[in-house]
């Protein structure tokens, strides 16, 4: 096994009756790896996801750990900015496709990376999103047309770790191919890795990590 | 008495209450409904005012500044409620902050209008200080209520953005700067229309007030003028301070919602809703 990328938990969590959803969730991810986190819906799955994004509210005695380095709780704005939830349903901002894809670079987190814009283009392109106008206003792109977008805004950002919830909804099997491809590749790097939630197993299921979270833990397939 | 002033006796009261009777009979007359609500509403207006009336008397004939100061915290704590009755949308916490914001907008406004604008001797001096902090707290009422309900509503139906922009490492102040933006927006929107349309649509109601009790009207437009601006502040404190209030209790510094604690009026705690639907039912 190659070097751990990212190390967060113990994790828990319970629905709305008060039933344990998980408890104890610790997650590992190696580095140059996809892994898909498998569970029967409703299981915790998006909200494990976010838990380990920050964006949840937890016990506050969990660590997390990417690179070696520890961030602590103050620091979450930064873990974020490294390991970035690609949210479910594709959110956008009011705006254009374009400022949709630069917004990030303008937040403190960019530390002054400039938006590759040609790099942009051509991962539009590879979408299937190269004719669509950049002044288009996001929020009237169809959902498959969102997903896409967000793996694109997702890709240059280019974090150490994406943690994608859902990414090829409503996508047909072709483009929903072409995305797996890209997210592999993206991971497929030193110091990268993705955490991948799918509904449908559309990716090859031998030729990945898989993780099946169940009440009392994490188990590795 | 000011020798301008013309007295009115209560057999003026009664002619003036046939208003009244004309706009509850044309709501019988065209079968409108409103007529008990009219009566109710009517009755309700002579009762508060008269009630405010009496105590108004008692704390100018008292003099003495206990009095004053009790009946400004008096005023706080209802403004405040109102502010919060206003709102469809609720967190723990919300109590406090409005009456917080009150507070802070109130002596901090108040202060600067009654000591160095004014002027007020002594500085309890209830015949400017209660009109003053009344109007004062009347309008940081409304910037309150309108720059809330917006960044509830934000927060609410548009948690996704404010969560997309955490994800990718915004800090709070970073995530938060177009919900803030609007909700002040919002707060401020009427006071400047009211400043914009100050004496060609309307006579301000304080000015009209003041010629109507015999004072110069150049002295009543500068004080018309001390309390627009004087206004201004209020509504843009108001906003500003319970804006940051209810944002700090939303979200944590780290940039996690706990949006678990807005909840929407109603049911037991939500006596306020009711009053907000009756409102838009009217």
């Amino acid at each position: 096994m190659e070097n751990v990328l990212l190390r967060c938990g113990p994790f828990g969590a319970r629905d709305g009756e008060g039933r344990v959803l998980f408890e104890s969730a610790v997650l590992e991810l190696p580095e140059r790896s996809v892994t898909v986190l498998e569970g029967p819906s409703g299981c915790g799955k998006s909200t494990l996801l976010r838990m380990i994004s920050g964006l949840l509210p937890t016990t506050g005695e969990e660590i997390r750990e990417l690179g070696g380095r520890s961030y602590g709780r103050s620091e979450l704005p930064e873990w974020r900015a490294g390991v970035t939830l690609l949210a479910q349903d594709a959110p956008v901002l009011p705006g254009t496709l374009e400022w949709n894809l630069e917004w990030p670079f303008r937040l403190r987190a960019a530390d002054g990376r400039a938006f590759p814009r040609e790099r942009a283009a051509a991962l539009l392109e590879a979408v299937g999103l190269g004719g669509v106008a950049a002044d288009r206003e996001a929020r009237s792109l169809s959902g498959g047309e969102r997903h896409r977008l967000a793996l694109v805004r997702g890709l240059l950002w280019d974090p150490p770790v994406l943690l994608a919830d859902e990414p090829f909804s409503g996508l047909d099997r072709k483009m929903a191919e072409v995305c797996r491809r890209l997210l592999e590749a993206f991971a497929a790097r030193s110091g990268h890795a993705a955490l991948v939630v799918l509904h449908d197993p559309i990716v090859d299921r031998d030729s990945v990590r898989r993780i099946r979270m169940t009440p009392r833990g994490m188990e590795v397939a | 008495m000011n020798p301008a002033l013309i007295a009115l006796t209560p057999s003026d009261l009664v002619v003036a209450s046939l208003f009244v009777l004309v706009a509850a009979g044309l709501s019988v007359a065209l079968r409108l409904g409103l007529e008990r609500r009219i009566l109710v509403a009517a009755v309700r207006t002579v009762v508060q005012l008269g009630l405010l009336g009496l105590v108004l008397e008692r704390v100018f004939a008292v003099r003495r500044p206990i009095v004053v100061v009790a009946m400004i915290a008096w005023m706080i704590v209802f403004a405040g409620r109102e502010a919060v009755a206003r709102s469809t949308r609720r967190y723990g916490g919300i109590w406090l902050d409005a009456w917080l914001t009150m507070t802070v907008s109130c002596l901090l406004v108040g202060g600067v209008v009654t000591r160095v604008v004014v002027g007020v001797t002594p500085w309890w001096e209830p015949q400017y200080v209660i009109p003053l902090l009344g109007m004062i707290l009347g309008n940081s009422l409304n910037g309150i209520s309108l720059a809330l309900e917006r960044l509830l509503e934000h927060l609410d139906t548009r948690r996704a953005e404010v969560e997309l922009l955490l994800a990718f490492g915004a800090t709070r102040a970073e995530a938060l700067r177009e919900p803030l933006r609007t909700a002040l927006r919002t707060g401020l929107i009427p006071i400047t229309n009211a400043m914009t349309a100050a004496g060609i649509v309307a006579l301000p109601g304080m000015m009209t007030g003041q010629i109507l009790a015999g004072t110069p009207p150049m002295q009543a437009v500068a004080y018309q003028v001390v309390v627009m601006f004087m206004l201004a502040a209020a509504n843009a404190i108001g906003a500003v301070v319970i804006s940051l209030g209810a944002t700090r209790r939303l979200v944590t510094r780290e940039g996690t919602l706990r949006l678990e604690r807005l909840f929407r009026a109603g049911g037991a705690r939500g006596r306020g809703k009711g009053r907000a639907v009756r409102r838009s039912a009217g």
